[in-house]
């Protein structure tokens, strides 16, 4: 207290104090305005993980996976820090879609704020970009393979697509080039990029001033300063995003998939869920309109977004007397869900068994492994039973070596070595892994 | 109204006083207090982990003990692979093998204890010596001359199925003891 009196006598910090804290909020604060700050609070917890995880990680094809694979399994509480920075990622994506959703119910987006609207379609375009950079780095099968997707949708767009490809890709191949401007661009450019944004877009919520109830007469009623009880609603807020991404970063594990390997091009990619009505979407749209789909589409609603305080001319605030816009925001929404609720009902439906398990399964059998191993019930009892030895040794390399000379990594094995060639080696070293608790 | 505090601005802002003020403030400071210690915790936790975490150096065969000659002190290289991080490393050093009369293998680090430097056996006066500082040592280790604080670190050595094994350690120089790194 003493030193804040004495940096006060110096730098008049009250003045600041009661600029930052007395701002009035017409008609009094309210719980629905907690998105904004929860978005801000995931960001600020998006900085402070991914700066940690930068500690260990390491941008290159050679040790992405392994540095990432040290930070699950040897770090202290790096499992968590990374699913911290995991979950919160879709926490972003979450909270920055409630933002949005409450800002157009309450037309807040009318003037004098289409500016501050603007800024924040950008903000969220950046925190995709963010998204889809971020995928890459854990250098995984699914890393991999989905950004070989994206990439190649880039590639559709007329006429620039394949110039543009190439230069995200930064050559010919998906490989080292492509992994360190991804890095560099989701640790460097967006976060500077981002950063300012944020600043322009609390500097203009202060200039304009926030947008209160849609009727003015409300407004004009009551105004409340923004310190203490908005703050209390906020680390309210805060707390409780908090609380349900370290749960799901504790309870939820996110384990890596095996190293990206380009030849393997059996694997199927899946995108993150907040890219999934997109993926939905181009499997209903193919040959000449593909690229209607892949870049017309996206571009004709970014723009509408990012025009909409233009579009919508309706002076009004109130929901009821603006039928249009939330008829077209409702559709929207609708078109967007469905399609996610779609694509998850596929995903999840059919469980997806990749070739290699099955051929794996195959030679299980041809070799009569189940003369000796049990496999959920089925099966001799002289060996281990291995309904789930993929979460018992999750290493790949140790049943390679096994398979091939099992006295090699558990003396006095008695298990005979088999005659297998090295892609058999592979289907059945991917079967194995594929026995766990959970698919 | 004691709760209401107009600020002179149109209508006035109200704003919360007296024990519901005191509540916000409370309820924010914990919340704050909360992320803070959930977010502190495993954050330092993460950063100093590695730091920890003691090398753990195995026995490392170097070389068979009848190869080598009573009372000739021999440089073997020590070649070892490493966990550095998520890194499997090439650690490279050598050692001091000196075989005893009664067949017994004493081996040295091969750092002089003054300052780190590598020294060398000097075959004409039976003698271990330091180019940096001018340190001298006999056969047995011991300071001879010179400004080294102790003899030459012991390396723990084993023969096994006809081999010596050695585990590489790295001490302290300059210290009267001998302090391990």
């Amino acid at each position: 207290m003493r030193i804040y009196q004495w940096l006060d006598s110096r730098l008049n910090l009250k003045s600041v104090e009661r600029t930052l804290l007395d701002e009035p909020i017409p008609g009094g604060t309210s719980w629905i305005y907690v998105f904004g700050s929860a978005t801000l609070f995931l960001f600020l917890m998006q900085a402070i993980t991914g700066m940690f995880l930068a500690l260990y990680y390491a941008p290159t094809p050679d040790h992405a996976y392994d540095s990432i694979q040290f930070i699950e399994e040897q770090v202290t509480f790096g499992a968590f820090v990374r699913g911290l920075h995991h979950w919160g990622a879709s926490g972003m994506v979450v909270a920055i879609g409630l933002h949005m959703l409450q800002t157009f119910l309450y037309g807040a987006y009318k003037p004098p704020r289409e500016v501050m609207w603007m800024v924040g379609v950008v903000l969220f375009l950046i925190v995709m970009a963010f998204a889809f950079t971020g995928y890459l780095l854990p250098w995984d099968q699914t890393a991999y393979w989905a950004t070989q997707v994206g990439l190649n949708m880039v590639g559709t767009v007329p006429v620039v697509g394949e110039f543009l490809m190439k230069v995200m890709r930064g050559g010919e191949v998906l490989g080292a080039l492509t992994l360190s401007r991804f890095f560099a661009i989701h640790v460097l450019f967006l976060p500077a990029l981002l950063v300012s944004l944020i600043a322009a877009h609390l500097f203009i919520l202060r200039r304009v001033g926030p947008a209160g109830p849609w009727t003015d007469a409300r407004a004009s009623l009551s105004s409340e300063t923004f310190y203490p009880r908005q703050v209390y609603m906020d680390a309210v807020a805060m707390l409780v995003v908090f609380t349900v991404i370290a749960s799901l970063a504790l309870l939820v594990p996110f384990p890596l998939t095996d190293k990206a390997n380009p030849a393997d091009t059996s694997f199927v990619p899946v995108p993150e869920w907040y890219f999934l009505f997109y993926y939905e979407l181009l499997k209903y749209v193919h040959g000449p309109l593909e690229p209607l789909a892949t870049w017309i589409l996206p571009m004709v609603v970014i723009l509408v977004m990012l025009f909409w305080p233009f579009i919508d001319r309706n002076p009004a605030r109130n929901p009821i007397r603006r039928p249009v816009a939330l008829g077209a925001g409702a559709v929207f929404l609708l078109v967007v869900f469905s399609l996610l609720g779609l694509s998850l009902k596929n995903l999840y439906a059919v469980p997806r068994v990749d070739p290699a398990v099955a051929r794996g399964q195959a030679l299980f059998a041809q070799f009569g492994c189940a003369g000796c191993h049990r496999i959920h019930g089925v099966g001799g009892a002289v060996a281990p039973d291995l309904s789930f030895v993929g979460d018992k040794r999750p290493d790949r390399e140790w049943h390679l070596k096994h398979f091939k000379d099992p006295q090699s990594v558990s003396p006095g094995s008695f298990m005979p070595k088999f005659p297998l060639t090295d892609p058999q080696l592979n289907d059945l070293t991917s079967y194995v892994l594929s026995l766990k608790k959970t698919p | 109204m004691s709760e209401h505090q107009g600020d002179g601005g149109e209508g006035g802002a109200y704003t919360p006083v007296g024990t519901r003020r005191t509540f916000f403030g409370w309820v924010t400071t914990v919340a704050a207090g909360l992320i803070g210690f959930g977010l502190a915790v495993p954050l330092v936790g993460y950063v100093i982990s590695p730091a920890l975490k003691r090398k753990e150096q195995p026995w490392v065969d170097v070389a068979s003990p009848d190869e080598l000659p009573v009372g000739d002190p021999k440089q073997l290289d020590h070649v070892t692979t490493i966990q550095d991080g998520y890194l499997k490393a090439q650690s490279q050093n050598a050692v001091w093998a000196v075989k005893q009369p009664d067949g017994q293998v004493q081996v040295f680090s091969p750092r002089c204890t003054h300052l780190g430097c590598g020294y060398r056996w000097d075959g004409e006066v039976k003698q271990f010596k330091c180019p940096c500082h001018g340190s001298v040592f006999n056969i047995e280790g011991n300071v001879v001359a010179g400004p080294a604080p102790r003899p030459l670190d012991r390396l723990p050595s084993k023969v096994e199925n006809g081999r010596l094994l050695v585990v590489f350690k790295e001490f302290k120089p300059g210290t009267k003891d001998p302090v391990e790194l």
